[in-house]
């Protein structure tokens, strides 16, 4: 998982949200690493991950498999579905997908 | 989901469609895809379905019905269908999930709350099963609509809140480029028709609890869920330049 921190040094909300609730469902303990992407640092080694796999939000997540291409996800639902094997509610899809595209308001 | 590979590609398309005008965008979806539709707001964005009628006359087009939209709105969708001869196909939410919220919260919750738990009922849950239909769709968007969420609106994008599951979603914004008086400038000199609501004021048009008019200097922005304070992206990645 890559999370970001703000130029000023603050977390972002998401990100903590996110790993709260990995945290509290079990689900932190299945990842293999939880890098930073700080802001204030574009060598940092998350910001370096967004810039090669094209990436403009976080949290977002790197899946790596043997023989295949590396998978990346900006979805948090999709990716605990999909990777985790996770079930989400539709309300909490839908916040996360309100809450990420705050464009959507003129649909 | 997302293939680094679609996605790099994807942003070379997007600096080259930048460079082109509304209807070469709209050519180029139309031609790279045959499951596509235009969703098509009842205000302004007719634009695009003026230029896509004149590529593809029988072009997809749909609409989101909140059940809160105004009169005037519901007739120019109408006069839309008809002046095109094309259909239009009005989405309405879940009756359930509507009145589950009606008679928990009222009528005007996201007065006292957010608007966005009725958004998210009205229209991003419909939305969300209509996109499940096609392989690509067309908005309005444009960056000028508002400088706090849409100033970084690509021309094309690899949309994956909506793509179905293990598939892709393409979504493009032609206007994205386009300020709103060359959106104007086109529905005056082709004739469009517009909704008559704009002719007394309001530039944003959206349901009719949430929409007001805006006076000379205000931005269309202002016309919106004008009780909340303006939000800023929070999980966008944008390095900074630190070095002085």
């Amino acid at each position: 998982m890559v999370k970001k921190i703000f130029a000023d040094g603050a977390p972002c909300k998401k990100c903590a949200e996110v790993e709260a609730k990995m945290r509290e469902a079990g689900q932190l303990e299945r990842l293999d690493q939880v890098i930073v992407a700080d802001e204030a640092d574009p060598q940092s080694a998350g910001m370096l991950l967004a810039a090669k796999y094209g990436v403009d939000r976080a949290p977002f997540f790197v899946v790596e498999r043997a023989g295949q291409p590396p998978e990346v996800f900006t979805v948090y639902f999709q990716f605990i579905k999909k990777v985790l094997n996770a079930t989400t509610t539709e309300d909490e899809e839908l916040e996360e997908i309100m809450n990420d595209n705050p464009d959507l308001d003129f649909i | 989901m997302n293939n680094p590979a679609i996605s790099i590609d994807l942003t070379d398309i997007d600096t080259e469609l930048s460079q082109q005008s509304p209807q070469e965008i709209i050519r180029y979806a139309l031609e790279n895809h045959d499951n596509i539709a235009i969703s098509f707001s009842g205000a302004e964005d007719v634009v695009l379905i003026d230029m896509a009628h004149k590529i593809r006359p029988d072009i997809q087009v749909f609409s989101l019905d909140t059940g809160r939209l105004h009169a005037e709105t519901y007739r120019f969708i109408e006069q839309v269908r008809n002046h095109y001869g094309i259909n239009i196909d009005v989405v309405m939410p879940e009756a359930a999930r509507v009145e589950k919220l009606v008679v928990e919260k009222g009528l005007f919750s996201f007065y006292e709350d957010d608007h966005k738990e009725c958004c998210g009922i009205r229209k991003i849950v419909p939305l969300r099963k209509q996109l499940l239909t096609v392989d690509a769709w067309i908005t309005g968007q444009r960056k000028d609509q508002s400088p706090g969420t849409r100033a970084a609106v690509p021309v094309i994008q690899d949309d994956k809140a909506f793509a179905r599951p293990d598939d892709k979603l393409t979504k493009f914004n032609p206007l994205a480029n386009w300020t709103s008086e060359q959106v104007w400038d086109y529905i005056r000199s082709n004739n469009v028709p517009f909704n008559e609501l704009h002719d007394r004021g309001f530039k944003s048009i959206g349901c009719e609890p949430c929409t007001r008019p805006t006076g000379p200097g205000q931005h269309e922005r202002e016309g919106r869920w004008w009780w909340e304070e303006a939000t800023k992206k929070e999980c966008g990645l944008h390095a900074v330049n630190i070095s002085k």
